[in-house]
């Protein structure tokens, strides 16, 4: 059974460059969301194994999400994608939740090697 | 050209341009340093490669120098450092030896951070240029740009004064010529007075004799037959000869008061004026009071209660229609001041000590005067009048027409409590007022006839 | 704010917000560890504006209050000027950080406000450069002016075109009240060479 995969980020070109970045031999069924609310709703309603989640956004940054994902019993896996890539942003991040840190841009090793390290992707 | 070329061409250029070229690495040694830097440094590459730059020149500022060089091999970035800011950053004699005029090189820097393949800086390049030139030039600009700025405000400042200056001789030209014309008219009324005066005279004398000669007839009456002397008493009892005869005595009587009064007021506008004497003269300022307050009677009558309070001081030397036309001025304040009723106080006194001098308070009931407003109501154009009623000219006027008789004005004022003005009059004429001579009033105050003229020149904006 | 129609396309202008934002993170970690400071980051806003409306626009980038400015130039794959707008509340300790000893004197503070944009500028747009495969040179920044009202940065009587492509980013250092506004400006003749970078980068996509 394929694994679901949710990719938050404003930004069309992110969520390509994510996309693309994603190991092909992983078996997924991909969504999108455009921001945090969008994300949240797709969580909801229903499975989210792993989502791809930018910080800083309009209407509800990825923060906001971490934050209402601890809330409500935080059940998926979260990797946030940054373009922030200071110390404390990342931080923070895994600190509420997160399992991973990727800096933007992002690339198919990066990726890859975090899902391996996580046990998300044999 | 052969790579060869090419090299040497480019070593070429890096030896021997007139930029200092040096290049350290991440622990800050030097590794380049071109003649440029060894002519001013008077240090050769032999001497300082490989060495730490901090160590060998220790007068450069080490703790942000190091961290402008470290920002440059951690972001990659090019630096810069201008000699507006920092004069230089190696104290290189400058390249004048002859000419001088600035003791050491300006110099504009440049950080070029030189990256490996991997991306990484390896190096960080300094080139120095001399600005001595540029900054002398900017010097001398901003030393120039700084005098015109100075003249344009000076310029600026005149120029209000010649503005205000202009307004005030405009203003008092047109009081001289209002006092002329009122002085004109007294006199063209004067003559005819006179001969109605004397003419009533004899009226009063004719009427005397008339009624002497009727009193006669009235003795001679009982010789008259009955019925024409009945006649002549119906017509006296028609006539109502006896009240004639006491009317025409009270009617010459209130007409010579008229005619008295007429003269006066004449009399006042020719004092107030003084166009038939002018010029510097002992003055009777409680005269001055009087006369001018006839003057300006009909403007206060109404509203103001005069309390006079005069001591009799000597009299000082003034032009006094000058000196009448600042009481007027105070005397028609005061009477706008005064709302709906109130009481204008005339004061005069002396004041002991040297110089001798004497003064003259016109005090009113009226609103008074915001502290904010008391230091600019002798400005030209200030007023707290409605449109129409004030010009903003009187009191600035007025403190010329003081400074020129060496005196001064002076205020005393709380909002709702009144005003004070006192004119304060030397009773010696002094220096100041022989400078200026009394026909042709120096109003601009320090501005110098020629600078006036050079003014008026460049005034066409 | 997206009125970059018929300049970029719509792919472009994606293309460079992303690449702006990238640009900008790696420019606030660059600060970051010099300053060893958390640097807040903005969204990267995108405009074309008309010279006229660029000192409004600049206001409302920066607010009210008094500013300082700094503009440089920069030079390579594309060719533009940068203004970097400054609200520096506590300048001295801002000097401390930058190595200078002791209360700053003016001309040293001037020197600083230009490092400061320096810096900004160069991480910035070198970042966005190299994620373009574009290699950036820059000349020496000079000041506008200290305590500028927002409007009077730029005149629209002396800017030298008539359009610009505006890429404006905001970083804020709490800790030392400072924030800083960078507009980078390109001429609109230059957009074209911009727009064909973005697109080599986006068929790499």
């Amino acid at each position: 059974m394929s694994v679901s995969v949710l990719v938050v980020d404003d930004s069309p070109i992110a969520r390509k460059m994510l996309r693309k970045a994603l190991p092909a031999d992983w078996d997924i069924t991909v969504q999108e969301a455009c921001n945090g609310q969008e994300a949240m709703l797709a969580y909801r309603a229903g499975k989210v194994d792993v989502m791809f989640l930018d910080l800083t956004m309009p209407t509800m940054d990825g923060f906001q999400v971490l934050e209402t994902l601890q809330a409500e019993d935080l059940n998926c896996f979260v990797i946030v994608v940054s373009a922030d890539v200071q110390p404390l942003a990342r931080e923070r991040a895994l600190g509420m939740g997160a399992i991973a840190f990727v800096s933007k841009p992002v690339n198919a090793e990066g990726i890859r090697t975090v899902l391996r390290e996580y046990g998300v992707m044999v | 050209m052969d790579e060869t070329t090419h090299l040497r061409l480019l070593g070429f250029i890096v030896e021997r341009l007139e930029v200092g070229i040096l290049a350290v690495d991440r622990q800050c040694r030097i590794v380049l340093w071109n003649r440029f830097m060894e002519t001013h440094s008077g240090r050769l590459l032999d001497a300082v490669q490989g060495q730490n730059l901090f160590d060998c020149f220790p007068e450069l500022p080490a703790s942000w120098l190091k961290r402008k060089i470290d920002s440059v091999f951690v972001l990659g970035n090019y630096a810069f450092t201008s000699w507006e800011q920092r004069p230089f950053l190696f104290r290189f004699k400058h390249n004048r030896p002859i000419t001088g005029g600035v003791d050491e090189m300006r110099q504009n820097c440049t950080f070029l951070p030189l990256r490996d393949a991997s991306g990484e800086v390896k190096m960080v390049v300094l080139t120095l240029a001399d600005y001595t030139d540029t900054a002398l030039i900017q010097r001398r600009l901003q030393a120039a740009i700084l005098e015109s700025e100075t003249e344009r405000r000076k310029q600026r400042a005149l120029l209000r004064r010649l503005q205000g200056a202009k307004a005030q001789l405009f203003q008092s030209e047109k009081l001289a010529s209002i006092g002329q014309l009122a002085a004109g008219v007294a006199h063209e009324i004067n003559n005819p007075v006179g001969f109605v005066t004397a003419n009533l005279g004899s009226m009063e004398r004719y009427l005397g004799d008339l009624t002497q000669l009727i009193g006669a007839y009235d003795a001679a009456a009982t010789a008259l037959p009955a019925a024409q002397a009945a006649a002549v008493q119906q017509i006296r009892q028609k006539l109502d000869y006896e009240f004639i005869r006491e009317d025409l005595t009270a009617l010459i009587k209130e007409s010579r008061e008229g005619l008295d009064h007429i003269r006066r007021i004449i009399l006042d506008l020719k004092d107030f004026t003084r166009v038939d004497q002018d010029g510097w003269q002992a003055a009777d300022l409680e005269k001055s009071c009087d006369s001018t307050l006839n003057v300006v009677w009909n403007e206060l009558k109404y509203k103001a209660q005069i309390v006079k309070e005069y001591t009799h001081p000597p009299h000082p030397e003034c032009i006094p229609g000058q000196i009448n036309q600042v009481l007027m001025n105070l005397l028609v304040n005061a009477g706008h001041a005064i709302g709906d009723q109130g009481t204008i106080t005339l004061r005069t006194g002396a004041q002991a000590g040297e110089p001798r001098e004497v003064w003259v308070e016109v005090q009113d009931s009226g609103h008074g005067i915001a502290a904010g407003d008391l230091k600019r109501i002798f400005d030209p154009f200030f007023t707290t009048k409605a449109v129409g009623q004030g010009t903003g000219l009187g009191l600035s006027v007025s403190y010329s027409i003081m400074r020129r008789h060496g005196g001064r004005i002076e205020v005393r004022s709380e909002p709702g409590q009144g005003a004070c003005f006192r004119l304060v009059l030397p009773v010696q004429r002094t220096e100041i007022s022989d400078q200026s001579p009394p026909d042709g009033p120096d109003l601009a105050g320090e501005v110098s006839a020629e600078e006036l003229l050079a003014l008026e020149e460049t005034d066409g904006r | 704010m997206n009125a970059s129609a018929n300049v970029l396309s719509g792919d472009q202008t994606d293309a460079l917000q992303e690449i702006a934002n990238i640009g900008m993170g790696q420019a606030g970690d660059s600060i970051a560890r010099i300053w060893q400071q958390f640097v807040e980051l903005s969204v990267p806003r995108i405009a074309i504006v008309e010279a006229d409306r660029i000192p409004a626009l600049i206001h409302h980038f920066v607010g009210d209050g008094l500013v300082s400015a700094v503009r440089q130039a920069f030079h390579g794959g594309f060719r533009g000027e940068v203004l970097v707008v400054l609200n520096t509340g506590n300048r001295h300790e801002l000097g401390a950080l930058m190595g200078y000893d002791g209360p700053l004197e003016p001309h040293e503070e001037e020197e600083m406000l230009l490092d400061v944009a320096n810096v900004l500028a160069g991480a910035c747009i070198g970042g966005i450069a190299r994620q373009l495969g574009a290699d950036m040179g820059f000349s020496a920044p000079s000041l506008i002016g200290t305590d500028l009202d927002a409007h009077s940065v730029v005149r629209p009587d002396e800017l030298s075109v008539a359009t610009a492509l505006c890429v404006e980013v905001c970083f804020n250092v709490k800790i030392h009240q400072l924030s800083a506004h960078l507009i980078a400006l390109l001429p609109r003749e230059e957009v074209a060479a911009l727009g064909e970078l973005l697109d080599r980068f986006l068929c790499t996509l």
